[in-house]
């Protein structure tokens, strides 16, 4: 079917540039965050522990005060287009794979605002693979998923490709630039 | 040893009482290991459970909706991102599983592994070539059973995305059909499969006795991907798949012919008021129907952009080709997941993120009983049993 060809590779190539993962674990997991914005569901807000989201635990926060926030919680800045376990709660940082993964090569890409310096930065989510599920501090932000269909914008996709293996195990969220600014 | 002694030492001072008491209870066989029916009723399900705190070990559970003591019958492994089906007319259960020699690293291995229904003990496995199945959260229509049965089509991403044949009664591979830019695999016609494709258009492929493509067609402009996206996961009435879309427009395609036929007349769950903003489908597998002509939609009160995989509390009943909503059914909670039984009067599913599981009547809405957190860590998909 020639007719696909230039579709597989423009997809190939903006896939490889990157915007999914497997976030649905994630989304999953906000189901049960989504109850806590939600009065009426004290059952839903009671559990929401258990995979990670509503843990309770010490902020991590950064040394720097223009980069304000708690690397463990959901709310934090960086995360604003992640999906899946933070790797600060793993034994890695917001920005390096814990001890004994690999760092995926192919990761999507999300633009954060830092409300430490109103500046946008390009934030690179790259996976770290090879150990099981770290299960801690479970985190998602959902705007512009879309169905698999596209995969470059949809999130439930395990992004654990180009390692040596499929394993997932946490998220990063690696500040590789300013955005819209010289 | 020591835990046998100790035992011993346990027998003597009760037998120093059993003269004045009832009669000792019976021995009981060892070993001894439950079996299930192999034909297994229309109130059970399978639930997959995607088991987020160690995805390397998920699993299906086998649950009966009747049952509020012991509603677990059981467990299949579903390892590693898995996809699951089942055959009643086969008598089988199969995952397409992905594994590694050292658990977690080593050489990678995809397979379909066939299980009995009854024993739940492997019986077969077909190795899949390539390390290029999909993986993702748990979506039906990446794994699909077509032929009556006899195959299975498996979808792969690499990122390249393509659908490997499987002959399942043969044991053996048929082949590898390219599907670059489409993505999940809808049983369509006498041996085929319909996906769609990220330019908004959907192909439908037949497949010739062994396997191979035989006839292909394309349909432009079926989906609007960004204003009106389809939730992957539909509801079949028939040989009819309804998607409903993030906004909840109502989607009907006929599966039966050769090429899917998108039906002209488009339907919605409608409005409500008290939505912040407004009422969305929402949650993970979302839509199910009775088998005859009503769709039920999982909706959320609190719909905007990015809410669609949030879950949602209450199920909107539709007739789609009316074009009526009937009822809304409130469940109490937040839930990601609902499904029908196929039972002669069926029941209502609906399965929170976190493994609630409560069962409703779906003609009046009230619910039944609640199964708790007794069978699945992490519901992503439920199965009825066909």
């Amino acid at each position: 079917m020639p007719i696909f060809d230039s579709w597989t590779e423009k997809a190939a190539r903006r896939v490889a540039q990157g915007v999914s993962r497997r976030g649905t674990l994630a989304r999953l997991g906000a189901a049960i965050t989504g109850a806590a914005i939600i009065p009426a569901l004290p059952v839903s807000r009671a559990v929401a522990a258990p995979h990670g989201a509503g843990e309770a635990r010490p902020p991590i926060p950064s040394a720097l005060a223009h980069d304000p926030g708690n690397r463990a919680s959901c709310d934090y800045w960086r995360y604003c287009a992640i999906d899946g376990f933070l790797c600060s709660c793993c034994g890695g940082s917001v920005s390096t794979c814990p001890p004994g993964t690999e760092m995926s090569p192919i990761t999507w890409i999300g633009t954060c605002t830092n409300p430490g310096d109103g500046r946008a930065y390009v934030i690179s989510y790259n996976d770290c693979c090879g150990t099981t599920s770290c299960g801690h501090c479970l985190c998602n932000r959902n705007e512009g998923d879309r169905p698999q269909v596209r995969p470059q914008s949809n999130n439930d996709y395990n992004w654990c490709l180009g390692t040596q293996s499929s394993v997932y195990n946490c998220s990063t969220a690696v500040i590789i630039g300013t955005a819209g600014e010289k | 040893m020591a835990a046998l002694l100790l035992g011993a030492a346990c027998v003597l001072p009760a037998a120093a009482h059993a003269a004045a008491g009832p009669e000792p209870l019976a021995e009981e066989p060892i070993p001894a290991v439950t079996t299930l029916p192999q034909n297994w009723p229309a109130s059970w399900l399978l639930v997959h459970d995607l088991n987020f705190a160690s995805i390397l070990d998920g699993k299906l559970a086998i649950v009966d909706t009747h049952d509020t003591v012991q509603p677990l019958k059981g467990l299949v492994r579903a390892s590693q991102f898995a996809s699951s089906q089942i055959s009643p007319a086969n008598h089988e259960i199969y995952t397409a599983e992905t594994f590694y020699t050292r658990l977690t690293r080593g050489e990678r291995t995809d397979a379909i592994t066939i299980w009995d229904m009854a024993t739940l003990q492997p019986k077969g496995e077909i190795v899949l070539p390539g390390a290029k199945r999909q993986l993702s959260v748990t979506y039906r229509n990446i794994f699909q059973l077509i032929n009556h049965d006899s195959w299975a089509l498996v979808a792969n991403f690499t990122p390249a995305q393509s659908v490997t044949v499987v002959d399942l009664a043969g044991r053996k591979l048929l082949g590898e059909i390219d599907l670059p830019g489409c993505s999940h695999i809808y049983p369509t016609g006498e041996r085929g499969f319909t996906s769609f494709c990220q330019d908004g258009s959907l192909i439908s492929i037949q497949l010739d006795a062994a396997g191979k493509v035989q006839s292909s067609k394309t349909l432009p402009h079926v989906q609007d991907i960004d204003r009106q996206p389809h939730f992957q996961i539909p509801a079949m009435i028939g040989k009819v798949a309804w998607f409903v879309s993030y906004h909840g427009q109502i989607k009907g395609f006929d599966l039966s012919g050769p090429v899917a036929a998108p039906l002209p007349k488009l339907a919605s769950v409608g409005t409500a008021e008290g939505g912040a903003p407004e009422w969305r489908p929402g949650g993970w597998q979302v839509i199910a129907s009775d088998g005859k002509n009503l769709l039920y939609v999982l909706m959320s009160p609190n719909g905007k952009e990015g809410s669609h995989k949030d879950g949602g509390t209450e199920v909107w009943v539709v007739d789609p080709v009316a074009g009526k909503r009937l009822s809304r059914i409130a469940l109490g909670g937040v839930f990601s997941s609902i499904a029908m039984t196929h039972e002669a009067q069926p029941r209502l599913v609906a399965a929170s993120a976190d493994g609630l599981i409560d069962i409703f009547d779906p003609a009046t809405g009230q619910k039944i009983h609640s199964l708790g957190r007794t069978t699945a860590a992490n519901p992503t998909l439920i199965t009825p049993v066909p």
